[in-house]
């Protein structure tokens, strides 16, 4: 009982620090910067004492369910289980190194800007948390408003034109899950009787194939959108480039896990007949986004436009891994969401922090950081090579997993007469090199040949940078040399998930 | 007759109505600068009255088969009384004479008398108590050199919609042989053309009160015409009215699908065309103007759900509808050049000279786009849930696009709030007492937002 107390005092933190912020004067920027780190502090601490004291072998815990919206069956339904339980380390993880990191970049209406990051918070916390699909709508949405402020004040020159753009794309998909999703409860309770939002009563309902595949293509749309899976990215090279590097480390480190987490949760498990259907199409966007993205990363001369364009190829092994339906592939999966954040968050971070020195991000305005900047460098070609995937880092565990599960679901298909499956886990492979060659391309351009940077001299890392880079580091090798207890909290979610989007096939094939 | 029910079955209007008399006298009197303070207590005592009817569940037939008090109809009074006061505190620095307060209390007067009509006599002469004073009202304010054209043009439209509703409600009474309210479920159930074109002209005549497309154009006209507190009387009170005119109408009839199709026809064409064309406009009033033509029409589309859940849902959509309009109004920035003022560059960067203003104004604004956790959002989530229930599938999904279409309207605003450099010659603020009608409308709001629960289960 007190543990999910603790729970809602994890995810309530932020929203009253928000309320806080805003009474406190804004000409106390000492205050209001310390203020938020303490909160994020707090907060993480919070949460890696409940990850802590997670059960693997139990489901859904710290629970909390309370009547809401009594007469529609909203209940406000928040917990802890093995789907969620990485992301909400991730989110806590990273909250206070977003704080930190924008110590010296943000000084325009700094109060708004950390109510605003408090508020993200709030609501990627909720979305994670939520057990219950009303309340995981509005949490899902209320991200937008924080996000939308944040590219649109303390973003670059074309900001107001980005932050419509994020705006407008992710908010369609929204408005067609909203439809799915009234039509979704508006179907049990025809058929059951019962009015609930409840995960956990939605996730039993067995529709008909038709009405699957349309109300999957709504959610599914909602979470590609958000993933985002070629050809629905446009707005994510804007929104990266226009935001400021706070923005792009929530974009990269937790919102775009937002998709993925949606379809590993939600749009797979409700929908299992209709994902089984579109699982081919599926897995050919997402290796067509894995290469794309890769091809497209190869070709920029703006360094965050290529971390914008590997996110979406790293994505890509995501989804393949949840595709495969092997145990293996998405538990990687899970993993390369937690490493994709930890990576291209703190990519995004040292991108701001040169931009904070050069106030350039032209690749080719810089050369030979490793002699000008050499603890910079070291960090900056560790996290390149775990984007990259080296072995010892979180990039290899989550990509090489995902691969493994689409590899053994290709064997079994091709086994089976069906040699799709196979070529797409073969050309997947083929974005893993992609992938080195353009972010070794990157590093090399910016941290050998000849010294040169739009602003010099140039100094090194200080304290508050080491800190966080070395806190990013050690998660990511943490991950890479020891995967093992992050794996064994997401096994029982992810045997439950394969449980559930091949169950119904089993019973048919029994028919 | 029943003095006793009459007395106290109509206490609201009483108390307005002596509030109109008490006005009156204090003009012949040459009291003319007491104006505020009496319309002030007379919609109070009139909100008491409303509120200890609510409170004990009182119903009533103060005249029988002309009006009754329900349930029903004491959560309509409550609603356009509660939303009076603050329309009353944004008024008192435009206005300080009598003559506002005696015709703001008098269509007040009518949209309290609405949701109790049991016959189309009482109906109609509600309608049109609320209306009239309305037409003065946006001339009142001479606020622009259009003032009287815009005057002109609502009284000739609504005049039209005064014709159509009588002709309807001849027709369902050579029909039926009945002026009662029940006329119109009688005639439609009969299936004769002859009622279903009185049924329908009825209909036509509310739709245009509520500015549903096509029969908007009166709107952004009038709301840029008049004066600030006058639009806000307008999007709030008088939109209340015209629809729970149309739900003291239809309330649980089943519509023939014929006035089903078309109802949903021209509220799906509100919705777009307002959305739309709001994204064009430069003043905010013009831009309130079509965005409350869009709301109309999510309105209008609850009839299209099943007869029980529809006074619920339009009940609570108005209440979160209105709430956050007078929310906005009461938070825009009012110095002494309307014109100026008005438009919407005037509204650049206030989050930098007031920032509470600015940020309820801008949650005043992501309510009215729906989004959620904003009250909007689940007012509309109920809407559509309701016409969905009723299996019309497709006509929901069209409406969720349609309300799409808004939501660039809205963040254009909360980007010129937040986003932009202020004017140079920004000097406007809002007035000390929009700052009590702000904090007693956005409180409530918050409420909603929060515990939608307790509301949706108390209609």
């Amino acid at each position: 009982m007190a543990d999910s107390a603790l729970l809602n005092l994890v995810l309530w933190l932020p929203f009253a620090g928000m309320l806080a912020l805003a009474l406190l004067p804004a000409a106390r920027a000492e205050l209001i910067r310390g203020l938020s780190l303490a909160l994020m502090a707090v907060q993480f601490a919070l949460v890696a004492w409940l990850v802590a004291r997670f059960d693997p072998a139990q489901g859904l815990q710290f629970a909390t369910d309370l009547p809401w919206i009594p007469d529609w069956g909203v209940h406000y339904r928040i917990g802890l289980d093995g789907y969620n339980v990485l992301l909400v380390a991730l989110t806590a993880f990273l909250g206070p190194l977003v704080v930190l990191g924008a110590q010296r970049a943000v000084t325009k209406d700094l109060k708004l800007f950390h109510a605003m990051i408090q508020g993200i918070q709030f609501a990627m916390l909720g979305t994670f948390l939520a057990q219950d699909l009303f309340v995981f709508y509005v949490f899902w949405e209320a991200m937008l408003i924080p996000m939308f402020l944040i590219i649109g004040i303390w973003g670059g020159e074309r900001r107001v034109y980005a932050t419509m753009k994020f705006v407008l794309y992710t908010a369609f998909g929204s408005i067609l899950m909203l439809a799915a999703l009234i039509y979704l409860v508006w179907t049990l309770n025809q058929t059951t009787g019962v009015r609930s939002f409840a995960f956990a009563d939605l996730i039993g309902l067995n529709l008909p194939l038709d009405a699957q595949l349309w109300l999957l293509a709504a959610f599914g749309l909602s979470f590609a959108i958000k993933v985002p899976m070629v050809p629905l990215h446009t707005w994510l090279p804007d929104a990266h480039v226009e935001a400021p590097t706070t923005g792009s480390v929530i974009l990269a480190g937790v919102l775009l896990k937002m998709g993925t987490y949606g379809f590993l949760k939600l749009g797979f498990p409700l929908f299992p007949e209709a994902t089984r259907e579109l699982a081919p199409w599926l897995m050919g966007l997402s290796v067509a986004g894995i290469l794309y993205g890769a091809c497209l990363a190869l070709v920029q001369d703006d360094i965050k436009k290529v971390i914008a364009y590997s996110s979406i190829s790293h994505l890509g092994y995501v989804m393949i891994g949840l595709l495969s339906f092997e145990l293996v592939g998405i538990q990687g999966a899970i993993v390369q969401m937690v490493s994709h954040g930890l990576v291209a968050g703190g990519l995004f971070l040292m991108v701001g922090m040169i931009y904070e020195r050069c106030h350039s991000r032209k690749i080719a305005d810089y050369g030979g950081l490793a002699k000008l900047m050499p603890l910079y460098s070291v960090a900056f070609l560790l996290l390149t090579l775990a984007s990259v995937g080296l072995p010892t880092t979180s990039g290899f565990t989550g990509e090489f997993m995902a691969l493994l599960g689409a590899f053994a679901a290709g064997w079994k298909a091709q086994a089976a007469g069906d040699s799709l499956m196979l070529v797409y886990a073969v050309l997947a492979v083929l974005g893993v090199v992609l992938g080195a060659l353009y972010m070794l391309r990157l590093a090399g351009a910016l941290l050998f040949g000849a010294e040169r940077a739009p602003h010099a001299p140039l100094n090194d890392l200080d304290g508050r940078e080491r800190a966080i880079l070395v806190a990013i580091l050690a998660a990511v090798f943490w991950l890479g040399l020891a995967p093992g207890p992050a794996l064994e909290l997401t096994e029982g979610a992810a045997r439950e998930y394969r449980a559930i989007v091949l169950g119904h096939a089993a019973t048919e094939g029994g028919q | 007759m029943n003095v006793g029910a009459i007395l106290i079955g109509m206490l609201p209007e009483h108390l307005l109505l002596g509030g109109v008399v008490t006005l009156m006298l204090a003009e012949i009197a040459g009291r003319r600068e007491a104006g505020f303070a009496i319309a002030l207590g007379a919609v109070l005592a009139a909100l008491a009255a409303a509120g200890w009817m609510a409170l004990t569940g009182f119903a009533g037939t103060p005249f029988p088969g002309h009006l009754s008090v329900d349930a029903l109809a004491v959560t309509g009074k409550l609603l356009v009384l509660g939303l009076a006061f603050p329309v009353l505190l944004v008024s008192r620095d435009d206005f300080r004479d009598t003559r506002y307060y005696a015709l703001l209390l008098s269509s007040l007067y009518g949209a309290s008398l609405i949701p109790a009509a049991e016959s189309f006599t009482t109906l109609f002469l509600a309608i049109e108590l609320l209306s009239l004073p309305v037409y003065v009202l946006v001339m009142i304010g001479m606020q622009r050199p259009g003032g009287t054209e815009a005057a002109l043009k609502y009284l000739v439209l609504g005049s039209t919609a005064t014709a159509m509703l009588l002709m309807g409600i001849s027709l369902l009474y050579g029909v039926t042989g009945s002026m009662a309210i029940t006329a119109f479920a009688d005639g439609l159930s009969g299936g004769q053309p002859l009622a279903l074109a009185g049924a329908a002209l009825v209909v036509l005549a509310l739709l245009l009160k509520s500015a549903i497309v096509p029969f908007h154009a009166w709107a952004p006209d009038a709301y840029e015409a008049a004066c600030v507190p006058v639009t806000a009387h307008m999007a709030s009170i008088v939109k209340s009215g015209a629809l729970l005119a149309a739900l003291t109408v239809i309330g649980t009839t089943t519509l023939p699908a014929s006035l089903l199709m078309l109802i949903a026809t021209l509220a799906l064409a509100s919705m777009a065309w307002g959305n739309l064309a709001a994204i064009g406009q430069a003043g905010f009033r013009r831009l309130f103007a079509y965005s409350s033509i869009a709301h109309a029409g999510y309105l209008w589309f609850a009839f299209l759900g099943a007869g029980e859940g529809r006074s619920e849902a339009i009940v609570y959509y108005l209440i979160a509808y209105a709430l956050m309009g007078l929310v906005a109004f009461s938070a825009l920035p009012r110095g002494t050049d309307d014109a100026r003022e008005d438009r919407l560059a005037a509204l650049q960067g206030l989050f930098h000279r007031q920032p509470l203003a600015a940020v309820l104004l801008a949650a005043a604004m992501l309510s009215l786009a729906g989004l959620p956790p904003l009250p909007g959002f689940v007012a509309k989530f109920l809407v559509f849930q309701n016409v969905l229930a009723a299996g019309h599938v497709a006509l929901a999904v069209l409406g969720l696009l349609a309300s799409y279409l808004g939501l660039y309207v809205y963040l254009r605003v909360v980007q010129a709030l937040f986003m932009a450099e202020s004017p140079a010659d920004a000097s406007a603020r809002p007035r000390a007492l929009a700052w009590l009608a702000l904090t007693l409308t956005a409180l409530p709001a918050g409420w909603l937002m929060f515990f939608p629960g307790s509301v949706l289960g108390l209609l």
